[in-house]
């Protein structure tokens, strides 16, 4: 009885959705007037110097969002380790993870630097080609998660990880504040812009997503370390 | 100036990732920068509503470009008034979780510091919110809030508060979608996300995106804002939730929700009917939660269902629209910031070691608890309205309104339901007063902190019901804000980089 | 329905899998009982969601808004790069949510020994 109901729901659901967005032509350049694509695009490429708009968007034009995003990532991390706090007495007994087969255990020495490379290149170079520092935080998270199930007793250090993660955000907020600072509006550029399509472009636009690269890489690991190290209630 | 808003987010933001380091160099830190930060904030904030009064709206742009290519910031009377009121309840939570007992109950610090620190983030999240003039902004601020207060309301470990925080949460997700839903519409048709942008081209905007963009939007705000039918998970976390927590849900979080509602219907999207609708869904929101507090017999229940109510009868007041009802709107944001407060905060010593926070538990409590219990009655009386505290002077305020729009129904459904909360809520200091008292559930004492956050709360409902012209003033000057449209738009518009 | 010109492969392509992506999640958040599935479910639906979002940028023979040295000369039509910025931000605070919400699946299960919806009801009205 209940899954007709939802299905009803959802039909209903489904047709007005439907119908509203198929009104929305795909493809279709939809603005006559003025809009922000055309002047993000065109700022992007002549002012910020910048050759992925994409990060220009996201590290300047609408910086402020991404520290909002940092924050909520922040404190997600939190959040998970207050919901999951545990007395050191309590928790004892097996893990609830165990070891894999050989040929993980062995390749993933071997995949693991590369996959750490890959991360930084691709954070690094967030505003020359596709990336960025969420991308290539998570690659690096991905690098520690292969390992952590590798091996049951793999350990990341909690101290390095929550030291990265804040200096990576202070990073963050005292680049915008350096705007405020010298006189502009917060997070507004004030470093050189360099030329396009060289590593060194951007002023502070590669400094931010460098520092986001970090403190996602670091809390995304954070969490997962933290979610697998579940350990069992021992049986009274 | 002393400063500027966008510092107002960006300095606690600065404090929150200092934490953890500043933890390990010396604990009380930990517990000492929030109420620091909040302290700076607020003076911060008072300044900047001085200066907004007399000049106009602050504009802020962000990243160095102007609206609407860049993020701005508006603190205005009306948004002004509301950060600076979430800011004061801010610190007087602050100041009340100081040392609080049960928070602070554990071998280590850990807890302490997500404690302060997912309470900072909180009422930074819902300053943001109200002093955004950008719709996708508000959006992250939005689940910034949500973030941290699914974090609090699961906090305490022996109860059930996972289960009311995963509730939330899911509740919580269906509004973001919706918000994306309806943010994406409005990106498509108009290519900006700048609230003062949309305001000016939304006439551009056909029918069915209009309505569907609002409706989504209003369903979305209304999980935030607990109206009916969305408010379902607003009981679990307000009595899960550890008590300044409750409190500032009630004072800072509902509030938030409230504005964005307020200033999408009345900024941004000018569709016929919506002002009715708020009558509508306002007062069945008060009606149902009224009948639903009257039948609690748990107090923080009792409160959450008050609270939602109180909420309703804003959304109606906000429907009444025009000077007057915006007016009365915001004195009763205001009134029930405090109040509501003082009643979580003292209510929660008043029932602190009992575990289902039965009103039988409250028995005779006058007696042992004298200044608590008195704080507690205060609070209930300036609520239902009682003269001269400072609730009869916002219900006043809307009944007025309400009656000089000629809606004489209204007029009639709010005095009974005044008179349903005037029952519950002075059956419980009946209880407290002049019933035997038969439980021996412990008491616990407040600290001199709680007891302090309190005192100041109490003062200000005695303060603003004897001489209400003190807030008055403002409340014209923001609700004249909030009406005043087109300035609002041209004022942010044509804002330049120098 | 007004589907009219708009009716080809790339709209039923994109569109259409982004709803069914939202309305697949939207099942199962609603209709299973277990939670770990119902957190599955809201992740769907954000997948849909974002979905739905980046295809609104989209244009005709447009390319990805990066000026490459092979294209920065060419002035080429490029896709609308702020819904890409938007649904990176939406993405990572969907995984933000789903984290939190996973973290309060672990504390339900210890505290119940279970993860099925029906039995983990102790707050009633």
């Amino acid at each position: 009885m209940k899954k007709v109901i939802v299905l009803l729901l959802l039909a209903v659901v489904g047709y007005y959705l439907v119908d509203v967005f198929s009104q929305i032509s795909f493809g279709e350049n939809r603005y006559e007037g003025q809009n922000v694509r055309d002047f993000y695009l065109d700022k992007s490429k002549n002012d910020l110097q910048v050759s992925n708009s994409v990060t220009a968007i996201v590290v300047n034009f609408r910086g402020f969002d991404t520290l909002g995003e940092v924050t909520v990532l922040f404190l997600a991390a939190t959040a998970l380790g207050s919901i999951l706090y545990r007395r050191r007495e309590d928790a004892h007994g097996g893990v609830v993870l165990f070891s894999a087969s050989r040929i993980v255990r062995a390749g993933s020495h071997l995949l693991f630097a590369p996959i750490l490379l890959l991360g930084a290149y691709v954070f690094i170079h967030g505003h020359l080609s596709p990336g960025g520092g969420f991308q290539g935080g998570t690659i690096i998270a991905t690098g520690f998660l292969l390992m952590l199930l590798a091996y049951h007793d793999y350990k990341v250090s909690h101290g390095v990880l929550s030291w990265v993660e804040s200096l990576a955000g202070l990073t963050f907020v005292f680049a915008g504040l350096g705007g405020l600072i010298l006189g502009k509006t917060f997070l507004e550029n004030f470093l050189p812009v360099g030329t396009i399509n060289y590593l060194f472009s951007g002023g502070i636009i590669p400094i931010i997503y460098i520092a986001v690269g970090f403190k996602v890489g670091a809390e995304l690991t954070g969490v997962l370390y933290t979610l697998l190290n579940e350990k069992e209630y021992k049986k009274q | 100036m002393v400063g500027t808003p966008v510092q107002l987010i960006a300095i606690p933001l600065l404090a929150a990732f200092l934490m953890p380091l500043l933890g390990k160099a010396w604990k009380e830190l930990v517990r000492i920068t929030p109420g620091v930060v909040l302290v700076y904030l607020l003076y911060l904030s008072v300044n900047l509503l001085s200066y907004t009064i007399d000049n106009g709206r602050i504009v802020e742009m962000i990243a160095g470009w102007s609206p609407p290519w860049g993020i701005n910031l508006v603190f205005s009377p009306f948004s002004g008034f509301l950060a600076t009121l979430m800011l004061f309840m801010g610190l007087i939570v602050w100041i009340y979780s100081y040392r609080f007992k049960k928070i602070e109950d554990y071998d280590d610090y850990e807890p302490t510091i997500k404690y302060y620190l997912l309470l900072m983030m909180l009422i930074t999240a819902s300053v943001g919110i109200v002093l955004t003039g950008d719709i996708f902004n508000l959006f992250v601020f939005i689940e910034i809030l949500g973030i941290t207060a699914y974090g609090l309301t699961a906090f305490y470990r022996g109860r059930d508060g996972a289960e009311a925080a995963f509730k939330y949460l899911f509740i919580g997700s269906f509004s973001s979608v919706l918000l994306l839903l309806a943010i994406m519409i409005i990106y498509s048709q108009l290519g900006t996300l700048n609230m003062a942008d949309i305001a000016q081209k939304a006439g551009e905007l056909k029918p069915v995106y209009k309505i569907s963009a609002l409706v989504l939007f209003l369903v979305a705000l209304g999980i935030e804002a607990e109206m009916f039918p969305l408010n379902g998970w607003a009981p679990d976390a307000y009595s899960q939730a550890p008590a300044p927590v409750g409190a500032a849900f009630a004072g800072v979080v509902v509030k938030a929700g409230l504005y964005t509602i307020i200033r999408l219907i009345y900024t941004l999207f000018d569709v016929g009917g919506t002002y009715e609708y708020l009558i509508v869904m306002g007062m069945v929101t008060m009606v149902i939660a009224e009948f639903a507090a009257i039948s609690q017999n748990r107090l923080k229940r009792m409160l959450a269902y008050s609270s939602i109510g109180q909420m309703g009868l804003v959304l109606v007041a906000f429907g009444i629209g025009k000077e007057e009802g915006v007016f009365a709107a915001l004195f009763l944001m205001f009134n029930h910031a405090i109040i509501k407060g003082l009643l979580f905060l003292s209510g929660s010593y008043l029932v602190y070691h009992s575990k289902d926070k039965y009103l039988s538990e409250l028995n005779g409590i006058g007696k042992i608890m004298p200044l608590t219990s008195f704080l507690f009655a205060l609070a209930a009386f300036a609520i239902v309205g009682f003269p001269p505290f400072a609730g009869f002077w916002s219900k006043l305020a809307v009944l007025t309104a309400a009656a000089d729009s000629g809606m004489l129904l209204i007029v009639g459904l709010i005095l009974s339901v005044s008179v349903i909360e005037v029952v519950y809520y002075l059956r419980v200091v009946n209880r407290i007063y002049f019933v035997k008292r038969e439980t021996d559930v412990e008491i616990q004492k407040p600290t001199p902190q709680a007891m302090l956050s309190m005192l100041v709360l109490g003062a200000i409902i005695i303060a603003v019901g004897f001489y209400p012209d003190v807030i008055t003033g403002i409340l014209h000057k923001a609700s004249a804000a909030l009406l005043d449209k087109t300035t609002y738009i041209n004022e942010v518009l044509s804002q330049t980089i120098n | 329905m007004n589907l009219g010109n708009n009716l080809d492969i790339l709209t039923i392509t994109f569109y259409g899998s982004a709803i069914l992506l939202i309305l697949i999640g939207l099942y199962a958040a609603l209709v299973k009982r277990s939670l770990i599935k119902i957190v599955i479910g809201l992740s769907i639906i954000d997948s849909g969601v974002h979905l739905l979002l980046v295809s609104i940028g989209y244009l005709q023979g447009g390319t990805a808004p990066i000026f490459s040295p092979a294209v920065i000369d060419k002035n080429p039509v490029m896709v609308d790069p702020v819904p890409q910025a938007l649904v990176l931000t939406a993405i990572v605070i969907g995984f933000a949510v789903t984290a939190v919400a996973l973290a309060l699946v672990i504390r339900l299960y210890r505290h119940h020994k279970t993860v099925n919806i029906d039995e983990i009801k102790n707050l009633k009205w």
